[in-house]
């Protein structure tokens, strides 16, 4: 007993403080992925799901997974949703960061302003696009015939190439306000002198942004790009409120496509199985974002 | 932010074209809001009309009536369920944090680390164990399913922000109180905890936020309509009621009051949580 005491004496008495969250994270999180992983490694469908027997396949179901036509769509989707959502949020938080950098009368309070479509519950951001995209009544068809920019209504959420566009646009409006924060937060962090004996040497603007501006902002950069990746490629709600995946599985992310193998078709390994891979690729690109991040700190 | 206070003509030129660009963003939002109030005929109008000509507050008054279209029960629900999901992952959270923050001890670097990989954790990996686990436990279909599953994407972001804000109190004040005869217990929470309050509101408003946008535990969780969240409840209608688009976007607009409430009262909080959050890992 006394050993016990002097365990927890000094150092690990942190033990005692942590314990009561770390093991609730290991019972709802950390056995949650063990037996998800179990899972795909067993053909569980809805007979057998809660009682009875699970029976062990081995690496079937990764590989029936790997030879299904619809998951590799959904694979090449999502990269191409996540690389779309980067690219057009990234750019325009950044345009938006410079500009909110300014010390001009606005500026803080257009910048928090800007945060709200951030904090908006998904399936309400969903809801809401849905609403502009759709076909008779939405705006912005009505908008791009006042621009002359087409000609008849387009069908934006029913065919296949379209849908994806107005995904992206969706989940783009959501991330420029975490790319705008955090690109401002890492400007402020440049120290004004540097720009102002830029000017004195008659570097203009432009040079200023590639010179001193865009290496300077590098760590930030890095991290908004792969954090953003993490967030982008695991987004479930959205699409699945939008699209649900379609039309023809044009809009199908690893995300929708695992929720719809377990909950719509109860094939409940099989949506395990996808799930892991998914988890796989955040999992690896994480690491590299810890790699980044972890390098300045004294832990 | 700039030193120098940018004066003048181009301090009006920035002024305009930010109130601009907030316009552009915003506009999904101030057109939810003219919609809801719209009859469903006028909302067909072409060309659209830029204000309800005739005002129609049906779709709201249907929220607190009976029947399919009662979206205060969904609300209340939601209430319920993201307030138990704070409250389970504030209490949690404070303590690991300042553990993290101050003490050593065996495991530290590995437990940060699984805090930190938790939030890269798609949700589709949790959701069918955890579906049978709460068959499991017997609280399938109760509050209590989505509130432990929420309350699981609040901890560890609630974790990585307070330990920052622990960090940054003085040890020499945790040391005055153990000369004074405080337990560890005791300084923990008479004066750090105090201390770090700025922390756990941003702490208490995230973990709130990210349960109130919970779709997918709330619909997986959940089989009764009548206990699911808001959310849940306008995914629903959408699928039966797809093209109700007076009705859908009145939801949407009470959907969103706590957020705009939150928004207007704490906004500095959330900035402070976005950057200390993301940035600092």
């Amino acid at each position: 007993m006394k050993k016990v005491k002097d365990f927890f004496r000094y150092e690990n008495a942190g033990l005692l403080f942590i314990l009561p969250a770390f093991l609730y994270m290991l019972v709802f999180v950390g056995y949650p992925i063990l037996s998800n992983l179990i899972l795909s490694f067993q053909d569980v469908s809805v007979k057998n799901l809660v009682h009875g027997q699970k029976h062990f396949v081995g690496f079937t179901n990764y590989l029936q997974i790997f030879g299904d036509e619809v998951f590799r769509k959904a694979m090449g989707n999502t990269l191409k949703f996540t690389v779309y959502c980067l690219i057009f949020q990234f750019l325009i938080g950044f345009l938006l960061a410079l500009l909110f950098n300014k010390n001009f009368t606005f500026a803080k309070t257009v910048r928090g302003l800007t945060m709200i479509p951030w904090m908006m519950p998904m399936t309400v951001t969903a809801l809401m696009f849905k609403f502009m995209f759709s076909t008779d009544v939405g705006i912005i068809n009505y908008i791009l015939k006042c621009l002359h920019l087409i000609q008849n209504n387009v069908e934006w959420l029913t065919t296949p190439r379209t849908a994806m566009i107005a995904v992206v646009a969706a989940n783009v409006w959501i991330g420029i306000p975490f790319n705008t924060i955090l690109l401002a937060t890492g400007l402020t962090t440049i120290p004004q002198e540097l720009y102002e004996s830029a000017s004195v040497d008659g570097a203009n603007g432009w040079q200023q942004l590639i010179k001193i501006t865009l290496p300077l902002l590098r760590p930030t950069i890095e991290s908004v790009l792969v954090l953003g990746f993490i967030y982008t490629f695991k987004v479930y709600d959205l699409v699945y409120v939008m699209t649900e995946g379609g039309p023809v599985n044009s809009t199908h992310l690893l995300s929708t496509y695992s929720y719809k193998l377990s909950f719509d078709l109860f094939q409940y390994s099989k949506g395990s199985t996808v799930a892991n891979v998914l988890f796989l690729i955040l999992f690896i690109v994480g690491l590299l974002y810890l790699k980044i991040t972890m390098q300045g700190e004294e832990d | 932010m700039d030193e120098k206070k940018i004066t003048g003509k181009s301090n009006v030129i920035l002024c305009i074209v930010s109130v601009v660009i907030l316009v552009l963003l915003l506009f999904p939002l101030f057109w939810t809001l003219i919609t809801s109030f719209k009859t469903e005929k006028e909302i067909f109008i072409i060309p659209p009309t830029w204000y309800p000509h005739e005002l129609n507050t049906r779709s709201y008054a249907a929220q607190i009536e009976n029947g399919d279209f009662n979206m205060f029960k969904s609300f209340f629900n939601s209430f319920v369920i993201s307030t138990g999901a704070m409250l389970i992952a504030v209490v949690l959270a404070v303590p690991a944090s300042y553990a993290i923050a101050r003490y050593k001890f065996v495991g530290r670097k590995a437990m940060l680390l699984g805090f930190l990989v938790t939030q890269m954790l798609p949700v589709s990996v949790l959701l069918t164990p955890m579906f049978i686990m709460f068959r499991n436990m017997k609280i399938y279909n109760t509050w209590w399913a989505p509130v432990l599953a929420d309350a699981t994407i609040g901890i560890p972001f609630s974790v990585l922000i307070l330990k920052n804000y622990f960090a940054s109190i003085p040890k020499a004040l945790e040391e005055a109180a153990y000369i004074d005869g405080c337990t560890r217990m005791m300084a923990f929470m008479k004066i750090l905890v105090p201390v770090a309050k700025p922390g756990v509101i941003v702490c208490a408003i995230f973990s709130f936020l990210y349960a109130w946008g919970d779709l997918a535990y709330g619909m997986t969780f959940i089989l009764d309509q009548e206990k699911r969240p808001i959310t849940a409840g306008i995914f629903n209608f959408m699928g039966q009621y797809g093209t109700k688009w007076s009705y859908l976007t009145a939801f949407a607009i009470v959907a969103i009051i706590p957020v705009t409430l939150i928004f207007i009262f704490m906004q500095n909080y959330i900035i402070s949580g976005m950057t200390n959050g993301a940035v600092k890992g």
